[in-house]
C-alpha cells in the first residue's frame, strides 16, 4: 500500500514526484511516458529558468529529476492506469493495463490531456495520408507542398513555424482570429508564405490515397471554397485524460477534474488533481508544476495532521 | 538471436527519439532509415505502412506506426 500513487509524466507528476520524495511519502509514480504535451514542441522558451528547451530535452529533464529520487519514489515508466475504485476503508485499488493493480491512501490525477481532432469527413481515413498530428515529427515528409495549419492557438503557431522551412506554402486556418503569443505571430504574419484565412471552419478533407484538398466554409458568409493541398496539420486544442475517473470524482462539461484551487482536492477524499486534467483556467507547464506540489504539501499536511 | 529492427524516422521527430532511446537503453541492435532524404526508404515505409506518419518501426516484419513502449517491448519480448 502506497501513501501516494502519482498518475502521469508532465511536469505536474514530475514536480509531485519530486516533493513526495523529498517529504519521504512512500509514493510511485505511475508514468505511459515522460514530458507532457511539450515533448512536442520545437522549442519552449517559457519554461521559468530556461531561456530556450526543446520539447524532447525538457521531458529527459523532468525524466532525470524525478529519476534523481528513484529511491524514494516507484516509477513505472510505460505503464498507464485504466481504472480507479474506492474501497470501504477510503483507499484506492488502481487497474494497470499490464492487469496489475496497485493499492494507495492518496491518488494525484496529473494525467494530461491528449489532442483534440477536429471529427469531420475524411479526417480519420486519411490519418498519416496528410493528416498529421505531430507537426514537428512530420513536417519534413511536406518539402514543397502546399499544406494547411488548423487552429490559431500557440500550438497552432508553432505547427506554423515547424513549416516554415519546408512547405511552400501554409494556410493558417482559424475559426476566429488567431489567439496564440504575440510575439509567435507576427513571425508568422510576416512570411510570404503564410496566408491565414480566419472566421473559417474545415468541412471536409478529401483524397484517394492521400489528401488532396480541404473544402472550407467562412463563418462570416457561408461560403464554401476548396483548397487544393496535400497536408492537413490539425492543432485545435486537447482533451483531457480523466476517462479512468469518470463516475468516480467530479467532471466539468468539459470532462476536466474539478478541484478546490486552494488545494487541488477534488471532490473524492483522498484524491486530488494538478495540471490539464484539472479545471485550472490557464493550460502552462509552469502552472501545472506549482498546481501539482500545491497538492502534495497539501497531502502531506492531511497525513501529518490528519485532516 | 537478436530480432531485426528498423525504424524509419526524420531528425526532428521526438517519438523517433524516445524509440531510439529505449532501443539504447535495452540494448537492442537497430537500423534507421531516415525518410526526411532518402525518398527509396519513404516509399518502402509508406508500402510497409500505408501512411506517412513516422515513426514507423518494423520488428521482424511486424509494423508498428508510432511509438508505444510496450507494445514495441512486448513484440521483442523484453520488458518495460
Amino acid at each position: 500500500m502506497y501513501d501516494l500513487i502519482i498518475i502521469g509524466g508532465g511536469p505536474a507528476a514530475v514536480a509531485a514526484g519530486v516533493y513526495a520524495a523529498r517529504k519521504k511519502i512512500k509514493t510511485a509514480v505511475v508514468a505511459e511516458a515522460f514530458g507532457g504535451q511539450s515533448l512536442v514542441s520545437a522549442d519552449v522558451q517559457n519554461w521559468i529558468g530556461t531561456p530556450s528547451i526543446s520539447g524532447f530535452d525538457l521531458a529527459e529533464n523532468l525524466k532525470k529529476h524525478l529519476y534523481a529520487y528513484r529511491e524514494g519514489v516507484d516509477i513505472l515508466e510505460g505503464e498507464l492506469v485504466t481504472g480507479i475504485s474506492r474501497k470501504d476503508d477510503g483507499t484506492f485499488s488502481l487497474a494497470l493495463r499490464n492487469g496489475k493493480e496497485m493499492e494507495a491512501k492518496h491518488v494525484l490525477l496529473a494525467s494530461g490531456s491528449r489532442r483534440k481532432k477536429l471529427e469531420v469527413p475524411g479526417e480519420q481515413k486519411f490519418e498519416g495520408r496528410g493528416v498529421v498530428y505531430c507537426s514537428i515529427c512530420d513536417a519534413p515528409l511536406f518539402g514543397d507542398k502546399v499544406v494547411a495549419v488548423v487552429g490559431g492557438g500557440n500550438a497552432g503557431l508553432e505547427a506554423v513555424i515547424d513549416l516554415l522551412p519546408y512547405a511552400s506554402k501554409i494556410y493558417l486556418l482559424v475559426r476566429s482570429e488567431p489567439k496564440g503569443d504575440a510575439v509567435t505571430l507576427e513571425k508568422i504574419k510576416n512570411d510570404p508564405k503564410v496566408e491565414i484565412l480566419t472566421n473559417t471552419i474545415v468541412e471536409s478533407i478529401e483524397g484517394q490515397d492521400l489528401v488532396t484538398g480541404v473544402v472550407v466554409k467562412d463563418t462570416r458568409t457561408g461560403e464554401p471554397r476548396k483548397i487544393a493541398l496535400e497536408g492537413v496539420f490539425v492543432e485545435i486544442g486537447a482533451l483531457p485524460n480523466s476517462e479512468f475517473v469518470k463516475g468516480l470524482v467530479e467532471l466539468n462539461g468539459g470532462g476536466e477534474v474539478t478541484v478546490d484551487h486552494k488545494t487541488q482536492r477534488s471532490s473524492v477524499p483522498g484524491i486530488w488533481a494538478a495540471g490539464d486534467v484539472s479545471d485550472v483556467i490557464y493550460k502552462q507547464n509552469n502552472i501545472s508544476a506549482g498546481d501539482a506540489v500545491k497538492a502534495v504539501l497539501n497531502i502531506y499536511e492531511m497525513m501529518v495532521k490528519g485532516k | 538471436m537478436p530480432k531485426t529492427v528498423k525504424i524509419y524516422s526524420t531528425p526532428s521527430c521526438v517519438y523517433c527519439r524516445m524509440a531510439k532511446a529505449f532501443f539504447v537503453e535495452k540494448n537492442v541492435p537497430y537500423e534507421e532509415f531516415n525518410v526526411q532524404e532518402d525518398m527509396k526508404a519513404r516509399e518502402e515505409m509508406f508500402s510497409k505502412s500505408h501512411q506517412l506518419g513516422v515513426p514507423v518501426i518494423d520488428v521482424e516484419g511486424e509494423i508498428y506506426v508510432g511509438f508505444d513502449r510496450s507494445a514495441i517491448a512486448e513484440a521483442l519480448g523484453i520488458s518495460q
